[in-house]
């Protein structure tokens, strides 16, 4: 029989103390108080997003121009809603996730370079700040993607506003990933391999290498961009020797790396959170390991399959196969996670329910990745709706429900408080139906022959554009149920123990909120972070409640008569 | 050892060959199914790719399609019959892996992959290769219009008409490489393959035809290409796939409140003699042999689409329906008073020879300026501008 370790306990004199409005303001090195300011600016910006979603919805809810002056106005509305929602939203929540999370997954007390950590993060406001303010001097309105020469020789002041910002993103993003490698690499608790680590801090190490290996590529793109721009080189310039597809191929090389900087931490999430809900060890720990590695390296190879319609013919084919290979590792991943739910004692909690919507609904946006990557089909719904259906489906039902996932399964670790189980529900149900019926329709839209990026479209397919523009208004209504739920909770929502999931990993293994120095003493790792169903693992939750207070589905063989956890800040 | 947490003869263990077999089935099947609705998604077939393409979209959807039956199915299955059940604090069955499952479900998605390879490649290959007797056209896209020129040389000049019948400076051009005709619009016939060479004026554009299921770039700098064949008579709307501006929307084919189309289409007429007599022998006539009357020639001009001012101005006369600039509609009886000290003659060729030197109030400065010169953008011979001009004063409303 194994031994049984937990992690020293004790120390709850010290707990960790719920922060206040001021300490989220604060210059700080705590990695937990860096995360939480992560989320908060990361959901500010979702909010900002969102609402510029919902003016493009409501644009297009008639063929013609009704709300918008004219195209250039609705062109600066979702250029920077893609932005925004993808540099300002996705991948700093990420960021603030492994922030949060990482030290203590590895049972540190902080991140290699706690000042670095804080240095990244307040690159970020500014950034914000600079890119809306690009409406002061004509908005960027080249799209997400700024394609020269439209966005050099015809765009307004606010594109280099734009690529200014997106200069200070992807160094706060560039550092963080330094500082995740570092920490993973050097900080892991006696005891945890490589292959002991929880899953999510596989994506997060995945993601950093990816970070680290691509950013530098968006920064020169963007370098030329400003140059071409304020000082009047001429590199996208063909009038004057320049060429316009160098800024598709580098912007690419950066950009497509950049859905899965978006995707594997969702992906991380997810194995946490199917697994400790499902009751059971993850299916196949090391191909979901290796899977992100193998995605992370293979994702390198792939970027000119945006470029179908512009790349020379001959190196067409070339990308297309690359691009197919890619989906093996990801076919890997949902199959374990649907090995990981079978034979489980599956709970639907909140967490639960998002982890299972980020399942049904990724797999579509896998099956219409696989046809995009065919060229001759992707060469006619290239630069349509059934694109835009697509990378929703892979960033909205994939890296935002792995978002809400992880919110419902860490805030009582983070807050110390439970969120609200019947709005969590709520919360899924509206979010699931008006997400599918928002998006779902766009492929048929894009295949029967609408473009994306248009303000005015052909009458026919006025019918559909409304369906879709009604869920969309629901579902960013749906997205306040959310909000309701975390300020209610955050006043009067349930104390929440250590360890209310009666989870194996780490974080779980301290009071919640952790105290400043995470845990006190050095924590013992539970030898496997899913070993869900062994006697040993039971055990080990067993001496966690009865040092913690009890979970959510205490277990019957737990001792009794414990107490409830004091609690935090009290 | 025996722990309250493990459970696994009740679970999921025993599930009969049968039902495996029957899943497989449905899934398959399911497949399938889905699959048959892809010509209700796609435009009706119009060309020869379109149906090779949609066949490989039909086929790939049936794979998507049993793929996500199947991967939905294990998710409901294990949803209902592995949920706890109310006061059950058990864990689950201690699965870690199954090195035969993960080997399987690496290998099948493999193969299909491959297979959807292989298949694209010999799609690819067929829809883009060169075809004998391709007709060519070439394109030039600028914001926010299109407009195809065809070559009119001495082996293309309409019956009846012969190269000794044409003005001698006329002549010399038909001669000397040919004179370029050029429409709003994509002319061509059934089962004639086309070539259509592309070249942007000012930013990258898309050239897409939905109902041809082909889509190229048109590139700043570069000159591109796109083939297709049609296989049905019919009108087929041109769009704009690549974000050009604040008019991009605008860069399609649209059909005005009389039913008339508007902008970019592509018609594809019954046979070659459709296509010579319906579009291009008066096209070549009307070059051939410019009408004396500079109205009428000025008229002729702009209706050829030669210059894309349909997509921003209003006249009624050509069925102009553009809204970005001034109603053109009576422009004739207006000119003369718009800015003192110039003749109406006079402010029009400064109208459009320099639009940004007097803006009509109410609008700004977005008309792009035509030129003089050859070689510059928007290049507007004199000649063409004096027609121009002489029609559009004639443009009077009552
Ligand atoms: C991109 C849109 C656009 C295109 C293309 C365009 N125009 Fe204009 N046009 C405008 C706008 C906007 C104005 C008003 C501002 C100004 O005076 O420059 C205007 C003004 C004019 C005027 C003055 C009208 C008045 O009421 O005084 C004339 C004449 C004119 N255009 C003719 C043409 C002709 C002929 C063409 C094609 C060769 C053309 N335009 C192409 C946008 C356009
Ligand atoms: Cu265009």
């Amino acid at each position: 029989m194994a031994t049984i370790s937990v992690p020293l306990i004790g120390g709850r004199a010290v707990e960790g103390k719920r922060f206040g409005i001021s300490d989220i303001l604060r210059w700080t090195v705590d990695h937990k108080v860096i995360g939480i300011q992560y989320m908060l600016t990361a959901s500010f910006f979702f909010i900002v997003g969102g609402a510029l979603a919902m003016l493009i919805r409501w644009e297009l809810l008639t063929p013609t121009l009704d709300i918008m002056a004219d195209g250039q106005q609705y062109n600066q509305l979702f250029s920077i809603h893609g932005t925004v929602m993808i540099f300002l939203w996705i991948v700093p929540m990420m960021a603030g996730f492994g922030n949060y999370l990482l030290p203590l997954m590895l049972g540190a007390k902080d991140m290699a370079f706690p000042w670095l950590n804080a240095f990244a993060f307040w690159l970020i406001p500014p950034a914000g700040i600079l890119m809306l303010m690009g409406w002061f001097v004509g908005q960027a309105e080249a799209g997400w993607t700024s394609y020269p020469p439209l966005s050099t020789l015809y765009s307004l002041d606010g594109q280099t506003l734009w690529a200014m910002s997106l200069h200070l993103l992807g160094l706060s993003s560039i550092l963080g990933a330094v500082n995740f490698i570092v920490t993973i690499k050097n900080m892991r608790p006696v005891g945890m391999g490589y292959f002991q680590m929880p899953l999510f801090v596989w994506a997060i190490l995945a993601t950093s290498i990816i970070i680290l290996m691509a950013t530098p590529f968006l920064a020169g793109a963007l370098t030329l961009l400003i140059l071409d721009r304020v000082v009047g080189t001429q590199f996208f310039n063909p009038a004057q020797g320049g060429d316009v597809l160098l800024w598709q191929n580098v912007f690419w090389f950066y950009s497509h790396p950049a859905v899965y900087i978006m995707v594997l931490p969702a992906f991380g999430i997810l194995s946490e959170v199917l697994s400790v809900h499902a009751r059971k060890p993850i299916f196949g720990y090391r191909a979901i390991a290796l899977s992100s590695l193998a995605i992370a390296l293979v994702g390198f190879t792939v970027w000119a399959h945006h470029m179908f319609t512009s790349l020379t013919p001959e190196l067409r084919i070339p990308f297309m196969i690359t691009s197919m290979i890619i989906a093996v590792p990801t076919g890997i991943k949902v199959f374990s996670w649907l090995g990981t739910l079978f034979m489980g004692k599956i709970r639907f909690t909140s967490a639960m329910l998002f982890g299972l919507g980020f399942l049904s609904m990724f797999v579509i946006g896998g099956i219409s990745g696989v046809m995009l990557a065919s060229v001759p089909y992707n060469i006619h719904v290239h630069d349509t709706y059934f694109v835009v259906s697509h990378l929703h489906f892979v960033l909205y039902g994939g890296s935002v429900f792995g978002i809400y996932a992880g919110l419902y399964h860490w805030f009582p670790k983070i807050s110390g408080r439970m969120l609200d189980e019947r709005l969590g529900r709520l919360h899924f149900i509206v979010t699931y139906i008006s997400f599918f019926f928002t998006f779902f329709p766009q492929h048929i839209l894009g295949m029967s022959g609408m473009p994306r990026r248009v303000a005015v479209y052909a009458p026919e397919y006025q019918s559909l554009n409304v369906v879709v523009s009604i869920a969309s208004f629901i579902l960013g209504i749906s997205t306040f149920i959310l909000i309701w739920n975390v300020i209610v909770s955050l006043r009067a929502g349930k104390r929440a123990s250590a360890n209310p999931w009666r989870a194996l990993t780490l974080e779980w293994a301290t009071s919640s909120p952790p105290p400043v120095t995470n845990f006190i003493g050095d924590p013992v790792p539970y030898r496997n972070p899913y070993g869900y169903g062994s006697e040993s693992a039971n055990a080990y939750l067993n001496a966690l409640e009865s040092a913690y207070g009890p979970s959510e589905h205490p277990s019957p063989d737990a001792p009794k008569a414990i107490k409830p956890a004091p609690a935090a800040g009290d | 050892m025996n722990l309250s947490t493990r459970s696994p003869g009740s679970a999921g263990s025993g599930i009969s060959p049968i039902w495996v077999v029957a899943a497989g089935l449905a899934i398959i099947f399911g497949g399938l199914l889905i699959g048959s609705f892809a010509p209700a998604i796609l435009p009706p077939q119009a060309s020869a790719e379109s149906r090779q393409i949609d066949a490989l979209f039909r086929f790939m959807l049936a794979i998507g399609g049993s793929i996500f039956l199947l991967v939905q199915g294990m998710l409901v299955y294990s949803v209902i019959r592995f949920r706890a059940k109310p006061g059950d604090a058990s864990d689950g069955a201690p699965i870690h892996g199954n090195t035969t499952l993960e080997f399987v479900w690496t290998i099948i998605p493999a193969i299909i992959v491959t297979v959807l390879a292989l298949y694209s490649v010999s799609v690819w290959n067929s829809t883009h290769s060169i075809k004998p007797n391709e007709q060519t056209v070439g394109a030039v896209g600028a914001r926010y219009a299109w407009t195809f020129n065809y070559q009119l040389d001495a082996r293309a000049l309409p019956s009846g008409v012969t190269l000794d019948q044409l003005e001698p400076n006329i002549r010399a051009a038909v001669e000397n490489g040919g004179l370029t005709l050029s429409s709003t619009q994509l002319h061509t016939w059934v089962n004639q393959p086309v070539a259509v060479s592309m070249n942007t004026q000012d930013v990258n554009h898309a050239f897409w035809i939905p109902g041809m299921r082909v889509k190229q770039d048109l590139l700043a700098g570069r000159t591109t290409e796109i083939r297709f064949t049609p296989i049905e008579a019919g009108v087929y709307r041109i769009v704009c796939a690549e974000l050009c501006g604040s008019g991009h929307g605008n860069m399609a084919g649209s059909v005005d409140v009389n039913g008339n189309l508007v902008g970019a289409w592509l018609i594809v007429h019954e046979s070659e003699d459709a296509f010579r007599s319906e579009f291009f022998d008066p096209l070549a006539r009307a070059a051939l042999f410019p009408p004396e009357d500079p109205v009428e020639r000025g008229r002729q001009i702009l209706a050829s689409g030669v210059y894309p001012c349909a997509s921003c101005h209003v006249v009624d006369d050509l069925g102009w329906n553009g809204a970005v600039g001034p109603n053109l509609n009576n422009v004739g009886s207006r000119a003369a008073t718009r800015v003192a000290g110039e003749s109406a003659e006079e402010y029009l060729r400064i109208s459009i020879r320099m639009p940004g030197a007097y803006l009509v109030p109410g609008y700004n400065n977005l008309m792009p300026q035509f030129n003089a010169e050859p070689g510059q953008p928007n290049y507007m011979p004199d000649d063409d501008l004096d027609a121009i001009i002489a029609y559009l004063l004639t443009l009077k409303t009552s």
